[in-house]
């Protein structure tokens, strides 16, 4: 199975043959500018995701998720679970930023920041690359009968890209259990903690299977966001493509009355999905660059332009002006901005305990002797992970009352929530009708306030047989 | 065909067989599906008939009979928490015990101490208390009988002392009773 064999066309997918099978690609190597600047920036995203669990930010590493404790800590902000309801937001702010990026640029995302292509492009392929050479002989490799030398060689690299897999997958579950923990779980037996042992022997095969063997099939056939873009995108939004009017008819140089294009098929050798970009905007395509970086080494040797394939919009490849400024980016663009600011003003209604007020079960109101009373439940609950100490008040605009309950400052341990009861009265004299009233409740140093507003409910004045004379 | 970008490409000649539906003019070729995704396919077949096997027809009992154990299990751990077992003489003791006693301070003084007050003593102490004294022999519900003061605990009374049965659970309300118990005198048989 030679280079020359594979031939792309836009009717089927290269990499599965007419029978099914798969055709493991073996990309050649691009060089070049982008190649250069992915290979930096794929390593500074790596290093990324390696750090956020070790670098602490208040005293929590950056991300935390805490799902023991059900406690999120995302660079010094912590969340509980009573605040998942801004998953909805960040979720949404996050997709709109998606969608903008894709209508303006196409596919960078695929490219250069999934963590699928920065761990395949150079963990894996840098690997398979070391120990078994270049294109030329892996492919040989592939061809070659299974002798000893095939097992060993072949076999290394499997326990290698097993071993890689095993540490990726350990650094993921730091981000869920912290990195002290993981040390703790990595020294002592597995029966001690079953679930997480289960969860990294799973992930690492998982992992394994996916960048030793499933590859580009990922991106092609299972990733609903590669899907999707092809309705983000349109006729200006940036991508990878062939200049036609420039390359086209293609010959050998030298040719007379040729294109640019020499037809050396180097951007098919080098594309990792096994596409001919020459054929135009496929799915298939993730936006890696290096068809670009393949093609200019070769305009360079020529002495031709380089940009035969460049990043462009389809509008620009045809000879026409990209228009950035569109409808489409500006709702999309409009859209992040609610998204974003929306997210922003709920992370800053997050506040580090819970406050609810419920009646308390039976009759809404009691008329006693003395008074109308009212009887609440109110749960407070301490979000953070260091005692509090809570000062609860009613605020209820001058009406005069006997609070019964919280007469004192409570308490809580770390992460406890507490429900007591709160008793209001109001004495007959002083009863003028239900009232709204605020339940009010601050830290004892008075750094954050939370409020609920409640009704004391009770019969009219009329029926408790005081007299008219006194009402407005 | 000037104006197709794609004109120079060859047309599919490994003759694949088209399909016979055509969509605005759209048809589709008759590939063959990747390998690994039949597997899955097939795989997922597969699952279905074990499980269902599994499930069905050698089960280690079916849905109902699950249930019914389930059901079981809770009416059992509900037994053993519940004031089915409780008599006046086993409150009397657990009134006695210190465990009891300071679990059940605790729960007293978070939830009954609003009306009642830490002292117990309520409008005895201060006029202004909602709830009545629980330390003098004066009872308003019952006959201050160990039983009697569980079932005004769980069950509330008229005049605004709320059910606590429900949003206490048993064990809770059994270690308040054995609190308040803690404060009077076992009356000699």
């Amino acid at each position: 199975m030679s280079a020359k064999s594979i031939r792309p066309n836009r009717d089927s997918v290269t990499t599965i043959r007419d029978d099914g099978s798969r055709l493991f690609l073996h990309p050649a190597d691009a060089h070049g500018r982008f190649t250069a600047l992915r290979r930096w920036s794929g390593w500074v995203l790596i290093a990324i995701y390696l750090a956020l669990p070790w670098i602490p930010v208040g005293g929590h590493p950056a991300v935390f998720l805490d799902i023991a404790h059900r406690r999120f800590h995302l660079f010094g902000l912590t969340l509980a679970f009573q605040d998942a309801w801004l998953l909805f937001f960040g979720i949404t702010g996050l997709g709109f930023s998606l969608f903008f990026i894709t209508a303006l640029l196409g596919r960078v995302w695929c490219g250069w920041a999934c963590p699928q292509t920065v761990f395949l492009e150079h963990v894996y392929r840098r690997i398979e690359r070391w120990l078994e050479g270049d294109a030329v002989a892996r492919r040989r490799l592939d061809a070659a009968p299974w002798d000893t030398t095939k097992v060993i060689r072949r076999g290394f690299k499997q326990v290698v890209f097993f071993g890689v897999s095993a540490v990726i997958a350990h650094l993921f579950l730091a981000y869920y259990v912290s990195i002290p923990e993981l040390w703790t779980m990595m020294h002592s037996a597995p029966g001690e903690h079953w679930s997480a042992f289960v969860f990294v022997f799973v992930f690492t095969a998982i992992l394994y299977f996916n960048f030793a063997w499933f590859r580009e099939q990922l991106c092609l056939i299972i990733c609903p966001y590669g899907r999707l873009q092809s309705v983000l995108i349109d006729d200006h939004s940036m991508v990878i493509g062939y200049d036609e009017k420039r390359g086209e008819p293609r010959g050998k140089a030298g040719t007379p009355d040729a294109g640019a294009c020499v037809d050396c098929n180097r951007c098919v050798q080098v594309c990792p999905t096994g596409i001919d970009i020459r054929q135009g905007l496929q799915i298939e395509c993730i936006g890696c660059a290096a068809c670009i970086d393949a093609c200019d080494t070769v305009m360079d040797k020529l002495g031709r332009d380089r940009g035969l394939v460049r990043y462009d919009s389809q509008t620009g490849l045809g000879g026409g002006k990209t228009r950035w400024l569109r409808p489409r980016t500006l709702v999309y663009a409009v859209l992040m901005l609610v998204g974003a600011t929306v997210a922003t003003w709920a992370a800053t209604t997050v506040r580090p305990a819970a406050l609810a007020v419920t009646r308390m079960v039976g009759a809404p109101y009691y008329l006693a002797d003395d008074g109308v009373r009212n009887q609440f439940m109110v749960r407070l609950v301490n979000k953070t992970d260091a005692p509090a100490r809570f000062v609860v008040t009613v605020e209820a605009g001058g009406q005069p009352l006997t609070q019964t309950g919280f007469n004192q400052v409570v308490e809580l341990a770390p992460l406890a929530e507490q429900v007591q009861p709160l008793i209001l009265q109001v004495a007959r004299a002083d009863y003028a009708g239900p009232f709204t009233f605020r339940v009010h409740v601050t830290d004892e140093a008075g750094t954050y306030a939370l409020d609920r507003e409640a009704e004391f409910t009770g019969p009219h004045r009329s029926l408790l047989g005081i007299k008219s004379e006194a009402s407005q | 065909m000037k104006n197709d970008k794609n004109a120079h490409i060859p047309p599919d000649t490994d003759g694949t067989p088209i399909r016979e539906h055509v969509f605005d003019g759209i048809a589709e070729y008759d590939k063959r599906l990747p390998n690994w995704w039949l597997l899955t396919f097939y795989g997922a077949i597969v699952f279905a008939i074990v499980y269902w096997m599994a499930d069905q027809h050698f089960p280690h009992g079916n849905d109902q009979t699950r249930v019914a154990g389930e059901l079981q299990r809770i009416e059992a751990a509900k037994l053993e928490s519940a004031d089915a077992n409780l008599d006046d003489a086993t409150l009397w003791k657990m009134s006695r015990n210190p465990v009891f006693v300071d679990a059940g301070r605790e729960v007293y003084n978070t939830n009954c101490a609003a009306c009642h007050l830490v002292s117990l003593r309520g409008k005895s102490e201060m006029a202004t208390a909602i709830g009545p004294d629980l330390t003098d022999n004066e009872w308003l519900y019952g006959t201050g009988k160990p039983l009697d003061l569980l079932a005004t605990v769980n069950h509330g009374t008229a005049k605004g002392m709320p059910a606590w049965g429900p949003v206490l659970g048993a064990k809770k309300v059994s270690q308040s009773v054995a609190y308040v118990l803690n404060h009077h005198k076992e009356p000699a048989e």
